[in-house]
């Protein structure tokens, strides 16, 4: 007979409900102040149907109304420097937070419109209905809100897609805490998600990472039952989804939603324990949406709830319960509330007003004023910054200057280490970079030694919860993230974070707010590891929007390159070799401060016959490749790969000097950087080439773990050979 | 039972051939030893006998198409067979390439899978692959890329090719130039002299445009295009005689050479083939005769070309000729006067050169070095020595367009035309 003991998990799981005594005790300016937040928020959405009934918001919207009271009772009591983060149901959270930041925490239900609440309300309904006026210019409408100034930290259009961001912007938080602007106590973080949420990896990824580093982040469940049309006992075992704070160490609170204090109070004791250090919490709140997922019919319409359900929930509406509980303390009248209510109303006329009007072609009908729009040119502004940062930082030194002897992977460890010493917003994380003396490679030798594990971070194995963190690290702005991905091909599994959050949130959220973020990862190719660890990431980020990547071929030139990348203020995926790492290299005497800018391709070789672009180890094996065949080829070492950082002129200059162009890189075909290249080379010097742009890569497979397979399917000296034979027929030679 | 015929080997070692013609088209009924096409190989034109009767029931080739020896080239069928049986009996054959019914021979565009030439005639409007480059180049340059030979891949025409063509063009024309600047003696390049220590003295004279022009272009003709020389000694009492009745009257002198034009003109009329560039990927014939004529000019020579001589009259050439080289000399012809041409005369006679032979000027496939008329004795038919004008010619010819069967009677008609001149001037 075994001995069995029962475990506890010993953190607190705690349902809190209002008494009678809650509701006397509560200060009259907070139940004022949610009343008002209720009502404006509820006018809102009213409106957003309406303008989206006549066919003027473009995409969804997705209503808040009858969840309203969640939001409100979590958000009136936070400051400003607090962060919210949401989900495509958003606009009541980001409202609820505009409007607390712009009243200063206090609005007075009898005059709850002032000129900036006005403001807040017209620019977010300009913003859903993608207009320039919108806080994030038209680009983020309904499902990606974001206003910094009043802690709005950008709503998600993935599911689980803000959690980690929100971990990010509580580890800035926490870590800058002695230097906020309040008291010692830390700022914290919201991050709202519904319960179709509830289960998705990002978010239990992000709620332990929070809490092994005990971070300052909420993750609030807004549970209004249905994930779409799909019942959450259909979902998942227990549809009490704060039991998920009992697996991850995490204090949770659950609490009905329809009652705005029993949030606030839930939220204030949450918040409680988040300032004062004690690391993240849950609180579920059950709510539920008077319609359907978007769009404003009920979604008993849709068949998947009954109208006796929607009437029950309608009945225990958050306005009616928070007006009746003023009114019975006489904080309010009827005609009070009334007034309240067509105040809201009137407002939301007003903003509407002021961006739509009556159509002159279609009587009857409205239509978006028409010099309201983005200009169409705007498209792509914003994408990345402009690299205006650089200005002003050492260049490179010339070519003659003293060099001492290093290791190319010291190289990577003494710069960091400089870097490390004079910036201390530089925080570098990954999985094993604070152990193995430097990381699996060596590349953070040292590093933990002299600045401690509070900056060199040894992270859990959830590339994608800390790539998000570091997303949200770097939409604070206050730290410089860099983040190590232990093989490139982890990459998939940080997909959403790597591609949809951290690549696109300046440009989705107006172009303004950079995202100074260092992503390295080192190609393991030819050393073993097999299918799922030795791709090139190369071409899947040159084709992702926002990311700039450098790929350096050797020491001297990691140090310019990984400078400038540090000081950007954009993503940059810097890309490694192991090939290089034990290479006998040089760098310039000297403090490794020089930066080699985007734009700064470097000619190896000069050449007559081809233009042959490499980047990375592949440089050696060109030029190997060159001297071995007596082909003439111009040799041009990329340095910076992206479509915004790459050098033209000195490509170009090339191409109509060889009229041949052979691209050369060693992974695999259907990922390859190469393609792109080669179209855009095609279009822009198509006049210029005399034969068609020739490649190298590898082949179609990702190479295997067999040494002869792994051969066959990569490519090097050989393989750039074969290439320039090919071109050398192609010229007639 | 759907039959497949195939490929012959016409010679032993031959590894491909084409149909140069199909006699048939499809659905003809064909017996058995009926001709069924003609096979061209790069030796030899030969007919092909059907071994076997049947309907015609697709064409997998199309004329011209060089294919393997042993690949299918048409599909026999017997009565009530179609489509069906066809596509079975390639694939039972493994056969991928299945080409809509009657593709090959009405040369239906809609045939993607057999690349099918359009009608052969003497100038074929072969697409002709340029590189993007060259294509930009040679509008800008006003090439016609018609006279250029490709060198890339499938006959491409790409930047080394029209840069050896411009050289050449760039050489003519400064040279024209040059001569239009200074039309007294060019002034000649500073020579550098110099003297080595025992005295032995040189001079360098450095070189123009046009000397570096000849250069490369006859070191390239005589390194890369096969040449072979035929002789003749023609007998030209008769054509002197002729010359002088027709000076007596001309309102300008007509020179044994117009003669020579006229004759070589109309030996290439009645030997067409002859009439030919090589053309890479093809043997280009023209159905006119346009003769280059070398001119010595200060410095080095020049080869404009005379359009149509075979139907132009005597006193015309002559004319002509002497416009193109008195401009030749004062510079001032035009590109398109120095372009096409499938021939070329030389004559030194003047010189008294006796006998000579000359380099092909590409991509003419003929040149005929003419020398002096001498009076030489000669033995006739009935072996009684007599004294008689001769005059010795020696054609250079392009192997790879004309053979030696093909040059001799070349030759001999142009023999036949000089030494019968009234036949000139018919």
């Amino acid at each position: 007979m075994p001995k069995r003991t029962k475990l506890e998990t010993g953190v607190d799981w705690i349902e809190l409900s209002t008494t009678d005594s809650d509701w006397q005790a509560a200060d009259p300016d907070l139940l004022g102040t949610m009343l008002a937040e209720l009502h404006l928020i509820r006018a809102f959405e009213e409106t957003v149907l309406e303008l989206a009934g006549e066919g003027l918001v473009h995409g969804p919207a997705h209503s808040s109304i009858g969840q309203e009271g969640g939001a409100v009772g979590s958000i009136v009591g936070l400051r400003s420097s607090d962060g919210v983060n949401g989900s495509h149901r958003g606009h009541h959270q980001f409202l609820a937070k505009a409007l607390t930041h712009v009243s200063g925490g206090v609005i007075d239900p009898a005059n709850a419109v002032d000129a900036a609440t006005q403001e807040v309300l017209q620019r977010t309904l300009a913003e859903i209905l993608g207009l320039a006026q919108g806080y994030c210019r038209g680009r983020g409408g309904s499902m990606h809100l974001q206003w910094f100034e009043a802690g709005a930290l950008g709503t998600n259009a993935i599911v689980g897609g803000g959690a980690p961001l929100a971990a990010g912007n509580a580890w800035a938080q926490k870590h800058s805490a002695s230097s906020s602007r309040h008291d010692e106590s830390s700022d914290l973080t919201i991050n709202y998600f519904g319960d179709g949420a509830a289960q998705i990896g990002s978010v239990l990824e992000s709620l332990n990472l929070a809490a092994a580093w005990k971070l300052p982040v909420a993750y609030f469940i807004e549970n209004n039952l249905y994930a779409v049309s799909t019942r959450a006992d259909e979902v998942t075992a227990d549809t009490r989804f704060s039991v998920r704070g009992q697996g991850f160490g995490v204090p949770s609170w659950r609490v009905d939603g329809m009652d705005p204090l029993a949030v606030h109070l839930a939220t204030e004791e949450a918040a409680a324990l988040m300032r004062a250090g004690g690391g993240p919490t849950v609180i579920e709140a059950e709510v539920y949406r008077f319609f359907h997922q978007n769009g404003s019919f009920p979604g008993s319409a849709f068949g998947y709830r009954t109208k006796d359900e929607e009437a029950e929930w309608g009945a225990r509406d958050p306005l009616q319960l928070v007006a009746r509980k003023m009114v019975e303390r006489g904080l309010i009248d009827d005609a009070g509330v009334a007034a309240l209510r067509e105040e809201a109303q009137r407002a939301m006329k007003d903003a509407s007003a002021e961006l739509v009007e009556v159509d002159p072609d279609r009587p009857g009908k409205r239509r978006i004023k028409p010099g309201l729009w983005p200009s169409p040119d705007f498209v792509n502004v914003g994408v990345r910054g402009d690299a205006s940062e650089l200005e002003g930082l050492p260049s490179a030194p010339d070519a003659d200057v003293a060099t001492r002897p290093i290791k190319f992977v010291d190289a990577i460890a003494q710069l960091m280490d400089r870097r490390m010493e004079l910036d201390p917003r530089i925080v570098v994380m990954g999985e094993d970079v604070h152990r193995l003396n430097g990381g699996t490679n060596g590349a953070t030798k040292g590093l933990v030694q002299k600045y401690g594990e509070g900056r060199v971070l040894g992270t859990p194995i959830s590339e994608n919860a800390f790539m998000g963190l570091a997303g949200g690290l770097a939409l604070d702005g206050r730290y410089r993230p860099v983040v190590e991905f232990m093989y490139p091909d982890f990459m998939w599994v940080a997909a959403d974070q790597v591609f949809n959050q951290v690549g696109k949130a300046r440009h989705m959220f107006g172009g303004d707010n950079p995202v100074p973020l260092v992503l390295r990862t080192k190609v393991a190719i030819g050393s073993g590891y097999g299918s799922q660890h030795l791709m090139d990431p190369a071409g899947i980020f040159a084709t992702s929007p926002g990311w700039r990547i450098v790929a350096p071929s050797n020491a001297a030139d990691y140090v310019g390159l990984m400078n400038a990348a540090l000081a950007l203020e954009d993503p940059v995926l810097v890309i490694e070799h192991v090939d290089l790492y034990g290479v006998a290299d040089e760098v310039p005497e000297g403090d490794l401060d020089y930066v080699i800018p985007p734009g700064s391709a470097a000619v190896r070789r000069e050449g007559s016959e081809v233009t042959v672009i490499s980047y990375l180890s592949m440089v050696k094996h060109a030029l190997e490749a060159i001297d071995l065949t007596g082909v003439d080829g111009e040799l041009i070492d990329l340095r910076w790969l992206d479509r915004a950082s790459i050098d033209w002129d000195t490509i170009g200059a090339s191409i109509q000097k060889t009229n041949a162009v052979l691209i050369v890189e060693q992974g695999a075909q259907g990922t390859s950087y190469g393609a792109w290249l080669a179209d855009e080379i095609q279009r822009r010097y198509f006049d210029w080439l005399d034969q068609p742009v020739a490649r190298v890569t590898g082949e179609e497979a990702s190479p295997s773990i067999s040494k002869v397979l792994e051969r066959a399917a990569i490519a090097r000296t050989e393989e750039v050979v074969a290439g320039l034979e090919a071109v050398r027929a192609g010229f007639g030679g | 039972m759907a039959e497949i015929i195939r490929m012959p080997e016409v010679l032993a070692g031959t590894a491909e051939a084409a149909v140069q013609t199909w006699n048939v088209g499809m659905g003809d009924v064909l017996a058995q030893g009926a001709k069924l096409a003609e096979i061209e190989t790069e030796k030899a034109v030969v007919e092909y006998i059907a071994e076997t009767s049947g309907t015609v029931g697709r064409l997998l080739v199309a004329e011209g198409q060089n294919v393997a020896v042993g690949e299918p080239i048409v599909v026999l069928v017997a009565e009530g067979e179609g489509d069906a049986e066809i596509d079975a009996a390639l694939a039972a054959a493994g056969v991928t390439v299945s080409p809509a019914p009657g593709a090959a021979a009405t040369a239906s565009p809609t045939a993607p899978e057999v690349p099918v030439p359009a009608p052969v005639s003497v100038v074929a409007p072969v697409r002709r692959f340029v590189s993007p480059l060259v294509r930009r180049l040679a509008q800008e340059s006003d090439v016609d890329l018609g006279s250029l030979t490709g060198s890339g891949p499938h006959g491409r025409i790409v930047r080394r090719d029209l840069e050896k063509y411009l050289e050449l063009r760039a050489a003519e024309l400064s040279r024209s130039a040059q001569e239009a600047a200074m039309p007294s003696p060019a002034a000649p390049l500073d020579p550098v002299v110099s003297a080595s220590g025992d005295n032995v003295g040189y001079v360098d004279v450095p070189l123009d445009r046009m000397r570096k022009a000849i250069a490369n272009r006859l070191t390239l003709s005589k390194s890369t295009v096969p040449h072979f020389y035929l002789t003749a000694d023609c007998r030209v009492d008769e054509l002197l005689a002729l010359r002088a009745r027709v000076n007596e009257t001309a309102v300008r002198r007509v020179s044994v050479n117009d003669f020579v034009l006229k004759a070589a003109a109309a030996a290439l009329v009645e030997v067409p083939e002859a009439n030919s560039i090589w053309n890479t990927d093809s043997i280009r014939r023209f159905d006119r005769v346009d003769i280059a004529v070398a001119v010595a000019v200060d410095g080095g020579l020049t080869t404009p070309v005379l359009r149509d001589v075979a139907r132009t009259p005597l006193s015309e050439v002559s004319a002509s000729v002497a416009d193109l080289a008195e401009r030749a000399r004062a510079g001032k012809l035009r590109q398109h006067e120095l372009e096409g041409g499938s021939f070329a005369v030389s004559n030194l006679g003047m010189y008294g050169t006796a006998s000579f032979s000359a380099i092909l000027n590409p991509p003419q496939a003929g040149i005929l070095a003419v020398g002096a008329a001498q009076k030489r004795p000669v033995v006739d038919a009935e072996d009684v020595l007599s004294v008689a004008t001769v005059m010795t010619v020696t054609l250079s010819a392009d192997h790879r367009v004309l053979d030696g069967a093909v040059a001799a009677q070349w030759l001999a008609a142009f023999q036949r035309r000089i030494e019968n001149p009234l036949s000139i001037l018919i």
